[in-house]
């Protein structure tokens, strides 16, 4: 486990096959190796085509627990191609983090595996949120723990009537699809 | 060489280094390495990218990747970040557990407890960075599944195809459908009565053309039956039609059920004009079978064309008594000269039923006489002398034997002629055969059927004096500058307003004792020129009038 010295024996373009401390195996083609944060940059999967996305690994290299050399091929770098936009970086990752946001609202905190598929399958039809372990519908019913139709209260009449029917029809779904499988 | 800084932050002083892919002195992999910079250069290319970061105890962190502080440890820090895996420092939970906890909305992984990254799909190279920023853009635009969140209810099931309950006793069977005969017995207004008690109002006579039952209707009908079996015996390479008439066509094959039953096509479609070609003459034979069987192939368009008409014609020339004869027709160097034929014809003008059958029998054998058959044909028909014939042949002749057909359908019964016994060709259901003519077909018909005069047919006789119509307006007709064509619509009773006159070959039809029932309807056919109007009556009498054509008539056409 100790730390592979002589880092310029890792020429870029190296094909190995690596088994990590934790077990993880995977084969891949060096792209740089850093000494000073002993960091091991992997490219692994084909390259389809010169502009397809790289599944890329950064390692440290003291736990790599063995590996082997598969080959030498040839810089999976191409230097001219390199290009950063910063600005184009910074908006893409505002707009996952804003996504995940997003998602994050949708995914009701201490709450069971069939509560959020109950849930995410009314928000198909219906506007609604969590509110703690509450699903929320039209902010004026709620249908709390266990979700059954018999657990939906709040609002008009006619909203939870609505309410309800969804929610037995999207049980009824979710119990044949989960049957089908 | 830009400042160096504990945090990473996209350091344009870096940036500018990669781009201009400068080459740093010295190679003792420093922090100014190339090494280094690729480094740097594919840990920004993370930059808002879904990452997956395994620290020291084995949990794994999903994130945004935000930012790495590449020069001191390598501390990454994560936004949106969740655990997807714990490791064994938090003891082993499921994945569903990792609900627990909403996301941290910045997570800070020391670099010491950094064991590897995994990012997938990354662009590194400048037009995947910029493909993968467009793409971004694009996702802000919410597409329908994204909007419907089906990736959180995506389950499929298994289809299966349909299977009918218990068969309902009441309903036919929709597998026999093909099976039984067409005639089964099967009787709709009848089952509806009987089933939901609905009186049906139904007069098969608002829909099509009245069937004369007369006396004569057996034979017709017999006709008719025998073409209709023919046709649908017919072999055929399409897979409806040949399903439909139980031909089991690629029997070895396994014919799916799209290709059998889809519409779309997918390949050579033969049930277009080919089948129409190939019926036609088929049809010729049935439809003019009867009417001359000697017919010579000259493989003249001309006159094959024109005698198919005129046998036509002929089958209707039984019934009246405008036949006209036309005295050089034994001459068969006729054939080619239409002027000839025309001037002949016009000149042969006869009233006699005698003079016609003589002729027409003579005619018979020769191919001058078909290609007499429709000058005089058309004359008689619609008073225009044989100029008629002089068009386009083809157009005339299958705008002939369209209209013929036509006529024949007004005249007589759908199902057949008018005299039966003269010429029971023209069975031959009209809209089959209409528009298909158009194929030119340039070999007469070996198998067509002679004509024979009935004796019996009516003649007609024109109860008021032959006044000239309106004049020939169709601005097609082409006239041979020295033919005299007798103006159409004669016989046609004063007050009948016919615009355009009748270019040839139109039977006027009219009611008994030369009676019109209504206007003449006006039928443009699509591939010729326009001829005018086609008389679509149906009468009671399915006679055909032709009406008589004194010679003496002036000439009302135009000069061309």
């Amino acid at each position: 486990m100790d730390g592979i010295s002589g880092g310029d024996d890792f020429a870029v373009g190296c094909v190995l096959t690596i088994k990590t401390t934790f077990g993880n195996e995977f084969e891949g083609q060096i792209i740089t190796y850093d000494r000073p944060s002993n960091i091991l940059v992997f490219q692994e999967g084909l390259k389809s085509n010169p502009q397809s996305r790289r599944n890329i690994r950064l390692l440290k290299a003291n736990y790599i627990k063995e590996f082997s050399f598969l080959g030498q091929s040839e810089d999976p770098l191409d230097l001219k191609n390199c290009y950063l936009d910063l600005n184009s970086l910074q908006s893409k990752e505002d707009a996952a983090v804003r996504k995940a946001e997003i998602d994050v609202e949708r995914i009701g905190v201490g709450v069971t595996a069939e509560a959020q598929s109950i849930f995410d399958a009314l928000s198909k039809t219906l506007p609604v949120r969590w509110d703690k372990t509450v699903i929320v519908v039209m902010n004026e019913v709620r249908v709390s723990s266990p979700y059954l139709a018999e657990s939906v209260t709040g609002g008009i009449p006619a909203a939870n009537e609505r309410v309800r029917k969804v929610l037995e029809l999207e049980r009824r779904r979710l119990q044949t699809r989960g049957g089908g499988q | 060489m830009g400042t160096r800084e504990n945090r990473f932050q996209p350091g344009k002083s870096h940036i500018n280094r990669m781009t201009t892919a400068g080459v740093q002195t010295g190679n003792t992999g420093g922090i100014e390495s190339p090494s280094h910079d690729r480094l740097v250069y594919i840990t920004t290319c993370f930059i808002g990218h879904q990452v997956e970061v395994q620290v020291l105890d084995g949990s794994l962190f999903t994130g945004i990747f935000h930012a790495t502080n590449a020069e001191k440890d390598f501390g990454i820090i994560l936004k949106m970040a969740r655990v997807t895996k714990a490791g064994s420092s938090r003891g082993q939970k499921n994945i569903s557990d990792s609900v627990q906890k909403p996301p941290s909305k910045t997570l800070i992984i020391p670099g010491k407890e950094l064991v590897q990254i995994v990012a997938k799909g990354v662009p590194v190279t400048r037009d995947g960075l910029m493909n993968d920023f467009q793409n971004d853009q694009l996702h802000d635009i919410m597409i329908d599944s994204s909007i419907s969140h089906s990736r959180h209810v995506d389950l499929e099931r298994e289809l299966e195809p349909w299977v009918p309950d218990d068969d309902n006793p009441e309903c036919p069977e929709l597998d026999n459908t093909f099976v039984r005969h067409w005639n089964r017995g099967w009787d709709q207004f009848e089952a509806n009565a009987t089933l939901f008690g609905v009186k049906s109002t139904f007069n098969e006579e608002l829909y099509t053309t009245k069937l004369d039952r007369g006396p004569q209707m057996r034979e017709l009908e017999k006709e008719a039956l025998r073409l209709a079996r023919e046709i649908e015996g017919e072999d055929t390479q399409d897979l409806h039609l040949a399903e439909e008439r139980g031909i089991h066509l690629h029997d070895k094959f396994d014919v799916d059920e799209e290709t059998k039953y889809s519409s779309v096509y997918r390949g050579v479609d033969d049930s277009g004009y080919d089948e129409n070609e190939d019926i036609l003459d088929p049809q010729n034979c049935q439809t003019y079978g009867d009417v001359s069987d000697s017919l010579p192939n000259n493989g003249s368009q001309i006159t094959s064309r024109f005698s198919t008409v005129g046998e036509v014609q002929s089958t209707h020339f039984s019934t009246s008594n405008d036949f006209h004869p036309s005295g050089a027709l034994d001459d068969p160097s006729i054939i080619e000269n239409n002027q000839t034929n025309q001037q002949l014809a016009g000149s042969n003008y006869t009233k006699q039923d005698t003079e016609k059958h003589m002729v027409y029998e003579q005619n018979h054998t020769s191919k001058s006489e078909e290609s007499s058959f429709l000058p005089n044909k058309e004359s008689t028909d619609t008073g225009l002398s044989a100029t008629a014939t002089a068009f386009a042949p083809t157009n005339v002749s299958s705008k002939a034997q369209e209209k013929t057909r036509s006529n024949e359908v007004s005249s007589t019964s759908e199902s057949g002629n008018a005299a039966p016994t003269a010429a029971s060709g023209p069975g031959l259901s009209p809209s089959s055969s209409m528009g298909s003519l158009t194929s030119e077909k340039s070999t007469l018909n070996p198998h067509a059927k002679e004509f024979r005069l009935n004796p019996n047919a009516k003649s007609f006789v024109p109860s008021s004096p032959l006044r000239a119509a309106s004049p020939v307006s169709d601005a097609s007709f082409y006239y041979p500058a020295n033919v005299a064509p007798a103006p159409q619509m004669h016989g046609m009773p004063v007050g009948i307003g016919m615009g355009p006159a009748f270019p040839s070959h139109q039977p006027v039809i009219f009611g008994p004792q030369g009676t019109p029932l209504h206007s003449p309807q006006t039928y443009f056919h699509s591939n010729g020129p326009q001829y005018g109007q086609q008389m679509l009556l149906s009468q009671p009498r399915q006679v055909v009038y032709m009406p008589t054509y004194p010679p003496e008539m002036p000439y009302k056409g135009r000069d061309f």
